[in-house]
């Protein structure tokens, strides 16, 4: 008994020595803070200008070299593209080894190596890095810039910019830089079919010539390496790199939009809108306020899930996957942008929330609780960073590249613990402009566009095609073309204007068919002002319309009414055959506004304008230059509605061709005019135009 | 380059299952299992002050009821709503709080939790993965809300994607039978459809310590971490249900199956999806080399004859899909502009052919062995990385050392081996081909 007893005891004690409870309801305090240190690296300079920077760390026995060729932005215009092929195409072949070679060897190596437009990468095991050196030297200093292998990138390009053509994604970047910086910028312009197809080799070879300089380049070694031994085979392998002047460019700043400005792109069948709200900032790296404008980014939606956009957006409203922003420094012009992919339901409302969330960092000073949790997680994130050996070495060049104090990160945490609420309010207030913002959307035009018209200054939503140009479903005509060209073209196709003076009367008789139901037609035209319509059923008026000079009228069901001026005029303009020629007769002018494509059919598109405002589309075949249809918008008690006509088929008499089979649509119901018979220049009794 | 990236989103969900490791420098670990089944893995590592607190649930997309995909993936989701003592929205809140990151990933076969946190926050790790192990808040409010934005993360990832449906289209063909025919993301109708008490049923049965791993990776102080493992997660109790699990056996495929997929995107994608054995299986290392001759670096050989000389696509590679059960590879192409894709596709069945007939050279296989041997050891790069990879070793295999030792299963595959797996696996009969071709009228018609 007295050792069971013992033992209970003994047990009962080991038990809570085990399980010792815990207090569940509230986080764990955290223990003393770790000690964050940062590696060390070492920078030296070549002869030839090129610096380096060496960054040592044994952990893994591998090694990477990256080239960076520091030179300005460059805009590279009606062949934008050809800086990124240089980059390309860089290890496309060399005087001593063709493109399958260095692929092999590379491969074999089981190494990496890219390159770009602004220099080159390569990574691998320690073993191997001699005869990686060995390759990139090759590649640095004898590319040759096959033309075969330019036309494989130039068809590759081109298949990638017809696959982009669906994404959402790839299109709101191009769209954001677009606006952003504008297409007259370096990081606006955008590669097109067009430019891709500019491109020569002789660009490239350019390229390569006058910026892959190693007095404007750095060369950063990270790994397994010492700084001897890194300086070894910097002098081995870059040492003869030839040195040579390198341009300096420059470029006007770009500016925000003086209001907010809604710039759409048209993506057909999508689901989701791509919202992406940008503006210039201008901002270079190491500005005593980036740091500052850093913590105010992440306050808003710069990686942090406890950012305000994404607990808004997504953890409140269910709107989106994840809404973010970033805030980019850049020498020559940084960017702030805040994004998200929404329903396309919601696309207003998010867009509305974003304004909220962009204004309210202007307006309001940040909660301390904000603050403080803004500053943990970016010191963690600090902290983290520098798991990888890549970060020193990234640290290391924005020193020497942008001219950093060398303590710049060492005291990184310093600075950031240093930053106020009031030193946020004031960087909001400097760098973000809550309306003079473009605000961009790529998506579902018809389902949301114009929802997005209250956020636009100029009350108009402004629509781009996918590279940034304005949009419209229409190419240009060609140069120098006016409607009236389009209209000599048309009264050609007809027979001759000369001809069309001489038609004195029309009596036009046919059916006209609405669903199941034929009536009879009929239309008499004496001059250019009098007109008869009539629509018969079993000899009986259905309706009636007479104009004779300045009177009309119009009657249905045998109740009559007088038309009013505008009907008149219309109903003259039409009786003219030769009407568009004399257009202010008719207070109407015309433009054209380009080629499209109607029932499969290229057509010229001329838009008919009274007092301003568009009143009739209109459309004539590119190939026979007779007219094919029209659009014109009727203003009717129920509202406006869109009339929609289309010319079947011409009849020809006495040469002259005469529409012959018209297809009106409203809405899902059609009319059909389908004439049986044209005579012209017959002699028409005046008593026929009796006006009631 | 553009179509570059675009791949690469496309497919790094696929790609990121091949990780193997170096046995330059092993990876020291020691593992132990509480008395609740929850199985407990630690690696110490100072050289950074951070530590990676990660759980591993074996349940995935498999183990879901026909009537109810995207359970697991909704979970996912769902057990970041809080806890009996973690209020809504305030999970994230805490580990960003402490300067770190937190993320999920759900995958057919498993759903995996991290936080990565400076390392005197360990413990702060340890409260919110016990947390959402012993009582998360599995409740309507939550529910309703993770319902939207799985929504938004299909339409995103999937509707909104170029080539979005290609995995759900191609996974439906190639199993009949086993749970791997549907998407991770799975059903929204389902999803809609499944009530709050379904889903307390399958956080009951599914997140219960014994179907879980604890790893745990970086500045630590192993003694002290087994202390507060103890304290943390001794008394969550042992799950009451049986852990279904799958045992449905994919029958042998006997023909080809084949159809045209009709979208939106402009260029023609080329897919073909290869039955090939479980991951961890022999033949599954000499499948896995030999989809990497055919696709790693400029130089392999689907690459090296499809895109640059015959110029046919912007891109064309084979990936192994390890899966716990038999899996595919995944063989596609995106074509260049205006290319018949039938001559994209003969050109790739070129490529297996020639596998079949003619022996790798002995330059190709050590060319192979060397770019694994760069993988194994550039992917122990990261704290998270090796938790991750330690919690799979054994949940898949039972042996988490295979973090040291893996990759002497790859160096032991000879070129008949790889000759065999091409002859035994890249048949047609064994294969389902999909086009995905531009259509002008469903692009129109998706407009309405």
């Amino acid at each position: 008994m007295k050792i069971l007893k013992y033992t209970l005891i003994l047990m009962s004690a080991v038990l809570m020595a085990c399980a010792p409870k815990v207090d569940r309801s509230t986080a764990p305090e955290p223990g003393p803070a770790p000690d964050i240190s940062l590696g060390n690296y070492e920078t030296f300079k070549l002869d030839n200008g090129l610096n380096v920077i060496v960054v040592q760390n044994d952990k893994l026995p591998r090694v990477s070299y990256r080239l960076t060729v520091d030179r300005d932005p460059i805009m590279e215009g009606p062949k934008a593209g050809f800086v990124g092929f240089a980059g390309d195409l860089l290890k496309a072949g060399t005087e001593n080894r063709s493109k399958a070679q260095i692929d092999e060897a590379v491969d074999f190596m089981g190494a990496s190596l890219s390159t770009y437009s602004t220099g080159m990468s390569g990574s691998c095991l320690k073993k191997h890095s001699e005869e990686l050196l060995e390759l990139m030297n090759d590649i640095l200093l004898n590319p040759t810039f096959p033309e075969e292998e330019l036309e494989k990138v130039r068809k590759q390009t081109l298949s990638g910019l017809a696959s982009a053509k669906t994404s959402a994604d790839q299109i709101s970047g191009n769209i954001t830089r677009a606006m952003t910086y504008s297409l007259q910028h370096p990081y606006g312009e955008q590669q097109t079919e067009k430019t891709t197809e500019a491109i020569t080799r002789e660009d490239l070879v350019a390229y390569y010539k006058t910026f892959f300089r190693p007095n404007i380049s750095y060369l950063v070694v990270v790994g397994d390496i010492s700084a001897e031994e890194a300086k070894s085979q910097a002098n081995k392998y870059f040492g003869e790199w030839e040195m040579a002047e390198v341009p300096e460019l420059e470029y006007p700043t770009p500016i925000p939009p003086k209001e907010n400005k809604v710039a759409f792109v048209p993506l057909r069948g999508a689901v989701q809108s791509v919202i992406s709200i940008t503006q210039p900032v201008d901002l270079a790296p190491g500005h005593p306020d980036a740091i500052a404008t850093s913590v105010m980014n992440s306050i808003l939606g710069g990686g942090v899930f406890g950012g305000r956009l994404m607990q808004n957006l997504r953890e409140d409203k269910a709107f989106t996957y994840g809404a973010r922003s970033s805030l980019i420094t850049d020498e020559l012009v940084g960017r702030f942008q805040a994004g998200a992919s929404v329903r396309n339901e919601v696309t207003d409302s998010a867009i509305t929330e974003f304004l909220y969330e962009i204004e309210r960092l202007t307006l309001e000073t940040v909660e301390d609780t904000t603050l403080r949790f803004i500053k943990n997680y970016m010191n963690g994130s600090f902290a983290r960073s520098l798991e990888s050996p890549q970060t020193i070495a990234r640290f290391a060049l924005n020193i020497e590249r942008y001219n950093l104090p060398k303590d710049y990160y060492a005291t990184y945490l310093t600075k950031l613990e240093a930053v106020t609420k009031e030193d946020i309010l004031r960087v909001a207030q400097r760098y973000i402009m809550p309306n003079n913002l473009y605000i961009t959307v790529v998506g579902n035009k018809d389902e949301v566009a114009d929802k997005l018209v209250r956020f636009a200054g100029s009350g108009e939503v402004d629509f781009y095609d996918m590279y940034g140009q304005p949009y419209t479903d229409m190419e240009a005509a060609p140069e120098g073309m006016t409607a009236s060209d389009v209209f000599a073209m048309y009264y050609d196709a007809v027979g001759g204007a000369d001809k069309l003076k001489d038609v004195n009367s029309v009596i036009e008789q046919g059916k006209m068919i609405t669903g199941p139901t034929q009536l009879d037609y009929e239309r008499k035209v004496k001059g250019n002002n009098k007109m008869s319509m009539s629509v018969m059923m079993g000899g009986q008026a259905l309706m009636q319309q007479v104009v004779n000079g300045d009177q009309g009228s119009s009657s249905q069901m045998g109740q009559s009414q007088p038309m009013t001026e505008d009907q008149i005029l219309e109903a003259k303009m039409q009786m003219n055959m030769l009407a568009f020629e004399s257009l202010d007769q008719y207070n109407m002018t015309a433009e054209l506004k380009g080629i499209t494509n109607v029932n499969d059919q290229r057509v010229y598109v001329v838009d008919m304008m009274k007092g301003g405002e568009v009143t009739s589309t209109n459309y004539f075949s590119v190939e026979t230059g007779l007219m094919t249809g029209s659009e014109s918008t009727q203003e009717t008690p129920q509202g406006d509605i869109t009339v929609g006509t289309t010319i079947r088929e011409y009849m020809t008499v006495m040469d002259l061709k005469f529409p012959s089979y018209i297809v009106q649509s409203v809405g899902p119901q059609t009319i059909e005019v389908k004439l049986d018979e044209i005579q012209i220049n017959r002699r028409i009794n005046d008593s026929e135009f009796k006006v009631n | 380059m553009r179509t570059r990236a675009l791949l690469m989103l496309l497919f790094a969900g696929i790609l990121s299952g091949t990780s193997a490791l170096a046995q330059q420098k092993q990876i020291e670990f020691e593992e132990y299992s509480l008395k609740n089944g929850l199985h407990v893995i630690l690696h110490e590592d100072h050289s950074t002050p951070i530590v990676a607190v990660t759980a591993m649930y074996h349940v995935g997309s498999k183990n879901e009821n026909p009537e109810r995909t995207g359970m697991a993936h909704f979970f996912e989701h769902l057990l970041f709503e809080g806890s009996e003592n973690i209020g809504r929205g305030e999970f994230s809140r805490y580990v960003e709080n402490a300067g770190g990151v937190l993320n999920a990933n759900t995958t057919n076969d498993r759903t995996f939790y991290y936080e990565v946190l400076p390392s005197n926050q360990l413990e702060l790790g340890l409260w919110l993965e016990s947390e959402r192990m012993l009582h998360a808040k599995v409740e309507n409010e939550g529910i309703e809300t993770q319902r939207e934005v799985v929504k938004e993360e299909k339409r995103q990832r999937m509707d909104n994607q170029p080539y979005g449906n290609l995995l759900s289209e191609t996974m439906k063909r190639a199993y009949q039978d086993h749970p791997y025919q549907w998407p991770v993301i799975g059903s929204m109708e389902h999803l809609n459809a499944a009530q709050e008490d379904e889903f307390i049923d399958f956080y009951k049965t599914f997140y219960v310590p014994n179907n879980a791993v604890l790893s745990i990776a970086g500045d630590i102080d192993i003694e002290e971490t087994k202390k507060l493992i103890k304290q943390y997660f001794s008394g969550i109790p042992k799950g009451e249900n049986e852990v279904p699990r799958p045992d449905i056996v994919e029958p042998k495929k006997t023909e080809e199956v084949r159809d045209t997929i009709w979208g939106d995107d402009q260029l023609p994608m080329i897919v073909q999806a290869y039955h090939i054995p479980a991951q961890g299986e022999d033949e599954f290392y000499a499948v896995s080399m030999l989809n990497k001759l055919m696709s790693d670096g400029e130089s392999s050989r689907l690459n090296r004859a499809v895109v640059e000389e015959k110029e046919l696509a912007l891109y064309a590679g084979a990936f192994s899909f390890p899966l716990e059960d038999p899996g595919v590879t995944l063989a596609f192409a995106l074509a260049n502009m205006g290319v018949d894709p039938k001559e994209v596709e003969d050109a790739m069945n070129e490529e297996f052919v020639k596998a079949q007939q003619e022996m790798i050279t002995e330059q190709e296989l050590a060319k192979v062995k060397n770019q694994i041997e760069n993988d194994f050891i550039s992917s122990n790069s990261s704290v998270a990385g090796i938790a991750e990879s330690l919690a799979n070793y054994h949940m898949y295999y039972g042996d988490a050392n295979l973090i040291n030792t893996e990759i002497e299963r790859y160096l032991a595959v000879t070129r008949e081996d790889i000759l065999n797996a091409a002859k035994k696996y890249y048949q047609p009969e064994n294969r389902v081909v999909l086009y995905f071709l531009f259509d002008e009228e469903a692009a129109n018609s998706m407009e309405q």
